[in-house]
């Protein structure tokens, strides 16, 4: 670039022509500062704001009295972060090593928890586990002693540790696959016994999977509201904290949220950023150039791998398989009757046909502008790279930081005044939506265009296509999979966002989400709930599927 | 100090794929022995049994007096570089040249003198605190070359260790390696499926094909003397004429030629195969008759050097067209089309000054030079 700068002054000044993408650089710079870092300023104001001053004094306060929701959060994390590190790493071992038999299924079933909404998995162990379970009850007439409460602090560990060890798992058997067997065989030469090479060659280059894994994990359980406010109940973690000090109009305390949000968004922020700085740092180049024989396992090991793979993978899918059969029972409250009936359903159908219609058009919306953003970002980023693109692409890191309820307290904290008052509208959910899922969208598309040649468009320049005609008849068909797997990534965590929606919603906007948790949570409405969760679960699973079906074998490299 | 090594029956299948059928090898302490082939031929595999990564169906195998095939990879004690040097990534160059010494428990001053010591030999001294990801390929090379020595093996095993590496550093290397086996005096089985380095480097070859031995010997045996068409196909370049014997009388034998209609080079293997519809031909040649009889069948194996160029036709000379010159600097190579096919024909580079294509020329042949094979009759 100086290069050909200074070449061109010699040579007399050749203006370059005018590049519209400098309009797209400019357009989202805007975007991110106008409603990711001006609402987090103003979070950050009213947080450090009291009486007309500036003051520490909430920061105090949240330290004396509500410290227990920062403690509950941390413990939380851990807690999930650990029981997800104990299954998915012998998980992925028992598949990528031992011969488990159907990896093919495996690993598709595996999926499923990860991209299935984490209050729903909370929602269905009450359903086993809760007051009114099928479980409890059951033990009940048996006469046999209770498993304790499930609410609280264990089952939000439960449904978060089963939702989310997939992201381990997934990392793991990926590190293990690219693992080259030669290192491993080389130690063996060496002289190195089984053990020694486990502890001194495989956990090592292990490590950056492991580490990798429990980071994103730790940092889903910090951002996590749904299934707390699910399950935990009185159980506060920051996000419900946030949320409930926020939406209480008798006890509540904004100034409360604000500063609880800043402290949660401290939290994530340094977890991801340690996560960046580790996986940065530690990330092996292994030069596989064959791939693993399958070593020969003993079979008893085998049937064992099997046993607990299957085991594990039913577990994780027993909330999904709960929630889809709950709905065929007819019920009354949380009072389930024998038989089998449609009732439920046509109960959603008649109350709240106008939240299956939000939650659809807001996520079509939604994911349209995500995918149209995602699409001229990622060709900046990748075709037209600059320190002004580096630094759109580290801001475009914030919002993997950003839970989903400090955004909503942040973006009500700025628009919800004059003079731009955008609180009661849709455009601010559809925004709320579009900054925590831009990212994703942005990575799928530089993903796949970061593959694609360069002098694969210059030789269309070449012809003759004007670089418009270039973009839209050879970029943009190279970056379809891309495109499409952001979309579809994007549809199913959009279609079921809680976090922001219960606090940007408004009057008829009221998604799915909202419904299946005023249904469950508020009014132990079990049946009709359970019908609007499977009927939430299709919404997820259908476009994931045909996705599945479209691209094959394709499809896992490029989610 | 070195020991041999000694193979018997070794066979192994891959499902359907015989990858060893009855292997039986002798190697001397000290040898520098190469096994070569074309992929798919067993070298490999044959290497990694020996390492302990391949267990055979059957046959054994001794080093030293001591049966290796029923001990795990760990406790044989024999030194690999790997192809792709397998180096760990997670550790410093002194810490992969330790690694063997750490899980022998070698002394502390033990470990550090003998990997001082291994790094003096492949001149990586001054790299010893840098990782693998930071050297080029010849450090990593000369990396994985220290680390299987340190440990000091009974054998040196190295598959196809320079194939990653560019033309001019391979050359390099394996002159490099050659320095360091004699040095050592260590016995070395080596795999590659580059003809040419097997010849610049070893004491002995072993050619494989189809899991099999197909000639043993020193390079120079192996080249001037191949046992079968395969061998002399496989190791240089060579000309196969076709055709039948005449007669034989005085030691002579006549055989007249096939008109060849190529010299097909096979993609895989890069074995040179002639292609005939069995039609005799014009062209008569007169051969030392060996143990050839009238009526036979049989495959001539002519090396590119050994044909010249004549002035006019006289006793085994073919007359023939050029059809290809190529200048490769010290010689010139020549495609010539002749009543037995095409033939390719090097020549010193200023005794084919003025040659080009379309020129008629006799070429003349060393009888002498020529090795004779019975043809297969069930083609």
């Amino acid at each position: 670039m100086a290069g050909s700068a200074t070449a061109s002054k010699a040579l007399g000044r050749v203006r370059a022509p005018r590049d519209p993408w400098q309009g797209v650089l400019a357009l989202s710079y805007g975007l991110l500062i106008f409603f990711i870092a001006y609402p987090l300023g103003e979070l950050l104001f009213s947080s450090l704001r009291a009486e007309g001053a500036w003051s520490l004094v909430h920061f105090a306060k949240f330290f004396h009295y509500h410290s227990d929701a920062l403690e509950h959060s941390l413990y939380v994390g851990v807690m999930v972060t650990l029981f997800s590190a104990v299954i998915g790493v012998p998980l992925a071992a028992a598949v990528t090593r031992w011969g488990v038999p159907g990896k093919a299924l495996v690993r598709a079933l595996v999926v499923l928890p990860l991209v299935s909404p984490p209050f729903i998995g909370a929602y269905s162990w009450i359903l086993l586990l809760g007051r009114n379970g099928w479980l409890t009850r059951l033990l009940e007439a048996g006469g046999l002693p209770s498993l304790g409460t499930i609410y609280g602090a264990k089952g939000i560990i439960l449904a978060l540790t089963l939702n989310l060890y997939p992201f381990i798992f997934l990392l793991v058997s990926a590190s293990l696959t690219s693992l080259d067997p030669a290192l491993e065989e080389a130690a063996a030469n060496l002289g190195a016994t089984p053990w020694r090479i486990f502890r001194t060659v495989t956990v090592p280059l292990l490590t950056p999977a492991i580490l990798g894994g429990a980071l994103l994990v730790f940092l889903t359980t910090l951002a996590d509201f749904g299934s707390a406010i699910t399950i935990g109940v009185d159980y506060d973690v920051l996000p419900t904290f946030i949320y409930k000090n926020f939406i209480n109009e008798m006890g509540g305390e904004p100034a409360m949220a604000a500063t609880a949000g800043i402290i949660l968004l401290a939290c994530t922020t340094a977890v991801l950023l340690v996560e960046r700085w580790y996986v940065g740092r530690r990330s092996y180049v292994m030069s596989g150039l064959r791939r693993a024989a399958k070593p020969e396992v003993a079979p008893r090991l085998r049937r064992l791998a099997t046993a607990l793979a299957y085991g594990i993978i039913g577990l994780s899918l027993v909330p999904t398989v709960v929630v889809v059969v709950t709905s065929f029972f007819p019920s009354d409250g949380p009072i389930m009757r024998p038989g089998f009936s449609a009732s439920n359903y046509l109960h959603v159908f008649e109350s709240v046909p106008r939240a299956m219609f939000s939650s659809l058009f807001l996520t079509a919306v939604a994911t349209f502008v995500c995918v149209v953003l995602g699409v001229l970002i990622g060709y900046l980023l990748v075709r037209r790279r600059s320190q002004w693109t580096a630094g759109l692409e580290g801001m475009l890191m914030v919002p993997y930081a950003i839970p989903g309820t400090v955004l909503a307290v942040a973006l009500i904290t700025a628009f919800g005044r004059s003079p731009i008052l955008l609180t009661g509208t849709v455009t601010i959910l559809v925004i709320s939506y579009v900054l925590r899922r831009l990212p994703y969208a942005v990575r799928g598309v530089t993903a796949v265009l970061h593959h694609v040649e360069p002098a694969t468009e210059e030789a269309s320049v070449s012809l003759g296509a004007s670089p418009a005609r270039t973009f839209l008849r050879v970029t943009l068909p190279l970056m379809a999979p891309g495109i499409v797997s952001g979309a579809v990534m994007t549809w199913v965590q959009v279609i079921s966002e809680i976090a922001s929606t219960i606090l940007l919603y408004f009057g008829s906007w009221a998604t799915m989400t909202v419904v299946i948790y005023q249904q469950v949570v508020l009014s132990d409405n079990f049946g009709p709930g359970a019908a609007a969760s499977t009927l939430l679960l299709a919404g997820v699973f259908i476009p994931l599927l045909i996705f599945n079906v479209w691209q094959g074998e394709r499809a896992a490299e490029l989610m | 100090m070195s020991v041999g090594l000694t193979i018997r029956g070794l066979c192994k299948r891959f499902g359907e794929r015989e990858a060893l059928a009855g292997v039986d090898l002798e190697i001397q302490p000290g040898e520098f022995f190469t096994l070569v082939g074309p992929s798919g031929c067993g070298k490999t595999t044959l290497l990694r049994c020996v390492a302990g990564f391949a267990r055979p169906d059957a046959g054994e195998i001794t080093c030293d007096g001591e049966r290796l095939d029923p001990l795990p990879p760990h406790r044989r004690n024999l030194g690999m570089v790997f192809q792709n040097y397998a180096l760990f990534p997670h550790l410093s160059v002194r810490e992969n040249v330790a690694y063997g010494l750490r899980a022998r428990k070698a002394p502390r001053a033990l470990v550090a003198e003998r990997v001082a010591r291994a790094l003096e030999q492949v001149h990586l001294a001054h790299r010893a605190g840098d990782f693998p990801g930071m050297l080029s390929g010849g450090e990593q090379q000369r990396v994985a070359t220290a680390r299987a020595l340190a440990i000091e093996p009974r054998l040196l095993l190295m598959d196809e260790p320079l194939s990653n590496l560019d033309a001019k550093l391979r050359v390099q290397m394996r002159e490099e390696i050659r320095r360091v086996q004699r040095a050592l005096g260590i016995t070395t089985l080596y795999v590659t499926h580059d003809q040419e380095e097997a010849l610049a480097l070893s004491d002995r070859i072993a050619v494989m094909n189809a899991g099999r031995l197909e000639q043993v010997g020193d390079p120079l045996h192996i080249y001037r003397d191949p046992a079968t068409p395969f061998v002399a196909g496989f190791i240089g370049h060579t000309n196969f004429l076709v055709g039948a014997v005449e007669s034989v009388a005085e030691g002579q034998a006549r055989v007249r030629l096939q008109a060849l209609r190529s010299q097909v080079a096979d993609a895989v293997s890069g074995v040179v195969a002639p292609s005939s519809d069995g039609a005799a031909g014009q062209a008569v040649i007169v051969i030392p008759a060996g143990d050839v009889a009238a009526g036979q069948a049989v495959t001539i194996a002519l090396r590119p050097e050994r044909f010249s160029l004549s002035p006019q036709a006289g006793a085994n000379s073919l007359p023939g067209k050029i059809e290809e010159t190529v200048f490769l600097g010290a010689v010139i190579r020549l495609r010539v089309a002749t009543a037995a096919g095409p033939i390719t024909v090097e020549l010193q580079a200023q005794a084919a000054e003025g040659l080009h294509p379309g020129a008629e020329v006799h070429l003349a042949f060393d009888a002498a030079a020529a090795t004779v094979f019975a043809s297969p009759t069930d083609r």
